[in-house]
């Protein structure tokens, strides 16, 4: 019975430091990347960050760094090899800016040969008409998701192989009439040479991924150091039935996925993350530093409590179970 | 996964999607014994589909010199490979449990492509062919390395090679079908006929990966992957050369040593063929039993039948077409009347054969072959259309006429 009580009085305590915990996250916005709740927040810029990965407005942009894994449950399956991403954000003149940044030792950049694959990376939204937060996994009937898909060869332009291939000798081509570029004479729009890097997509349940007919969506990726960065672009507002709905204020959710092309990934073989929270605050970028000196002093504050709480409950435990 | 019967395997296997795509099915029987390797198929076909920017490397049709050569190089011995590193030993038939009609060649105990991946990561087991792989087609084939002493003699030939042409199998359990993510890829319900839709291709290449007779093919330009659309314009009679009527492939049409007859046969939920005697490909395949699927253990239940070469070693001929090869070799050694009627029917016309009548003509001959006396009869076997009518009349004995010496001295 008395031991009963004890466990009881140590899950409520577990309880409260946990819902505490919860509550000074919230309240000062903090984005420790071991939280199971990851924030992300956009800022007002105080000048326009374009779509250069390497623009200066990034520089007092808090990153989170978001933890992404395989895609296990599904056909085709795969991925994994990209372990985090970094993500800022900042919205200037009604327009959201997402950049996202991740470890890549290979700039794979064209789909050439039969073997290569392009790196990628996509960033996931609830659509705006959904009723509920959707499933991660590419939506669900009452609430739909909204994917802008960033690829390192769309950015880079689709070529003909004589054009990469300068050496090679060619009789000749009868005609190159679109019509003889079989997928884009039938509108497919990754055969497009005129396709822009992002390809804005809507989806409302797992193999139902569909281009939009809205694309209003703009991009630019960077390679440099072994890792890409890319910038993401789009006005508050969109024509897009399905597409994602931003406003100063809001808080909608955010999902990062990555496709490493030198290790053969493409569809569904990808690094993915949950869903996080985007919030759109009204106020410019904090601080101008570094770092957040208000979150380094919580979080050291919180380690210290933490600590001694959890040596005050085992001292607490020892004893009890000495009895 | 759904389970679906192959009668090729004589058993039930494992497929990601219930069978019975098809009511008719595009067919074939190759034969290999008269192949000369012009490419004339090969380049009827690039002329016609491939000839543009970005299909450079694709040669739907081709032509390729075994044991060695293949397009892509080594395409066949790679996924043999793989299948028996994922079951080592095991890859094995059994001739004695067979059936006319549900297990013609006996039984593969062995594990299909479908059944040596693991349905999360692939739905078929295979590998991309790198570029470098299609770049060079024949590359070093035809190049003699010995020359055995005291020449070649039949049965089996101690220097061999032969020609293996090869399209797109339009199989009745594609695996360029099952492996695509996106369900770009199709089979026509009227004529079983396998196309990758140009709109929904993402280009991901999981086609390329699956398939193991390597014919689905990248597109760098278009960022797609294309494949054999077996002519459907002229299969379908919408092609306006054919004047409504059903007429054969262009890989079919321009074959100058007349190896190739192509048709549409009926097959049952089952992708069995529904017993249709009168049509040769029927009789090729499921009576005479001469003409036999390409590496059936793979388990597409491919629909190209080859009439195996005669002087090739037969445990190399059991390995490609499993183990009807010895019969199939015996009935092709001394065919029949009616096979040997229905065999000049090949290239006899552009037009889709669906039946075919046979008049009786006098005996014309006779010979001895391994020790069996053959008669030959110069009988008329008469082809006829979808509707039964004639579309063409060809003899046993080939009508020759003896040029006047007049002419001699042009």
């Amino acid at each position: 019975m008395l031991l009963e009580l004890v466990k009881r009085r140590r899950i409520a305590v577990g309880v409260v430091a946990v819902l505490a915990l919860a509550g000074v996250l919230q309240f000062t916005n903090t984005n420790p990347a071991v939280s199971q709740t990851l924030y992300l927040t956009a800022y007002e810029s105080g000048k326009d960050p374009g779509l250069n990965p390497s623009n200066g407005a990034w520089k007092d942009a808090v990153a989170v760094r978001v933890p992404l894994t395989a895609q296990l449950g599904s056909y085709a399956a795969g991925g994994g090899t990209v372990q985090t991403v970094s993500a800022k954000a900042l919205h200037y003149n009604d327009t959201l800016y997402v950049r996202v940044e991740w470890k890549d030792a290979t700039q794979d950049d064209a789909s050439t040969r039969v073997e290569d694959f392009s790196d990628a990376v996509a960033l996931e939204f609830p659509a705006k008409t959904a009723s509920t937060v959707p499933s991660v996994c590419m939506g669900q009937a009452d609430a739909g998701v909204n994917i802008w898909h960033w690829r390192a060869d769309s950015d880079a332009g689709l070529k003909d192989p004589v054009e990469i291939y300068t050496g090679a000798s060619v009789d000749g081509y009868p005609s190159t009439d679109t019509l003889f570029y079989t997928a884009r004479a039938a509108g497919n729009p990754y055969a497009n040479p005129d396709l822009g890097a992002v390809q804005t997509l809507v989806s409302q349940a797992f193999g139902q991924l569909t281009t939009s007919t809205v694309q209003d969506v703009q991009g630019k990726g960077a390679w440099a150091n072994d890792a890409w960065a890319v910038v993401f672009a789009r006005p508050y507002t969109s024509e897009g039935p399905d597409h994602a709905g931003f406003g100063a204020g809001a808080r909608t959710d955010i999902a990062f996925a990555v496709w490493d092309g030198s290790q053969d990934e493409r569809n569904g073989m990808k690094s993915a993350s949950q869903f996080i929270t985007l919030s759109i605050a009204g106020a410019k970028v904090p601080g101008g530093g570094g770092f957040n000196s208000t979150a380094v002093i919580l979080g050291a504050a919180m380690l210290i409590g933490f600590t001694a709480l959890g040596i005050g409950l085992g001292v607490y435990g020892y004893r009890e179970g000495k009895r | 996964m759904p389970k679906v019967y192959n009668w090729q395997l004589g058993r039930e296997m494992d497929y990601r999607f219930e069978g019975g795509a098809a009511k008719r099915q595009f067919a074939a029987v190759f034969n290999i014994n008269r192949c000369i390797a012009c490419q004339t198929c090969s380049m009827a076909c690039k002329s016609t589909w491939t000839f543009s920017p970005g299909q450079e490397l694709m040669w739907w049709n081709n032509v390729e010199t075994k044991p060695y050569g293949g397009y892509p190089n080594h395409w066949d011995v790679n996924i043999l490979e793989l299948q028996e590193k994922a079951n080592p030993g095991g890859q094995v038939w059994d001739p004695a449990k067979k059936d006319p009609k549900t297990a013609p060649y006996g039984t593969f105990d062995g594990k299909t492509i479908f059944e040596t991946a693991d349905g999360v990561n692939t739905m078929a087991t295979g590998y991309i062919p790198p570029e470098a792989d299609w770049k060079a087609p024949n590359i070093h084939e035809d190049t003699s390395t010995a020359i055995p002493a005291g020449g070649a003699s039949l049965p089996e030939h101690a220097g061999w090679f032969f020609y293996l042409q090869r399209i797109c199998n339009h199989c009745t359990y594609p695996a360029c079908l099952a492996a695509c993510p996106r369900n770009a890829i199709y089979k026509r319900e009227e004529d079983g006929i396998v196309l990758i839709d140009q709109n929904r291709c993402r280009g991901y290449r999981k086609c390329v990966e699956a398939c193991p007779y390597k014919k689905s093919m990248y597109r760098p330009s278009t960022r797609t992957s294309e494949k054999c659309i077996a002519c459907y314009p002229r299969v379908e009679a919408s092609d306006p050369l054919t004047e409504g009527l059903p007429m054969e492939t262009r890989c079919m049409t321009a074959c100058v040593g007349k190896i190739r007859l192509q048709g549409l046969v009926q097959v049952d939920a089952n992708g069995e063929w529904i017993e249709d005697r009168k049509n040769p490909l029927y009789y090729l395949v499921h009576v005479a039993k001469i003409a036999l699927p390409l590496y059936p253990q793979f388990g597409t239940q491919p629909n190209v039948y080859y009439i195996p070469p005669r002087w090739v070693p037969r445990p190399y001929l059991r390995q490609m077409f499993g183990p009807g090869v010895d019969d199939a070799i015996a009935a092709y050694t001394n065919p029949t009347r009616e096979t040997l009627a229905v065999l000049q029917l090949f290239r006899a016309s552009q037009r889709i054969v669906f039946g075919y009548r046979i008049e009786q003509g006098p005996k014309t001959g006779e010979l001895n072959v391994g020790g069996q006396t053959r008669e030959i009869f110069n009988d008329t076997i008469i082809g006829l259309d979808s509707n039964g009518g004639e579309i063409v009349r060809v003899t046993v004995d080939e009508p020759t006429a003896e040029r006047p010496g007049q002419l001699n001295s042009l």
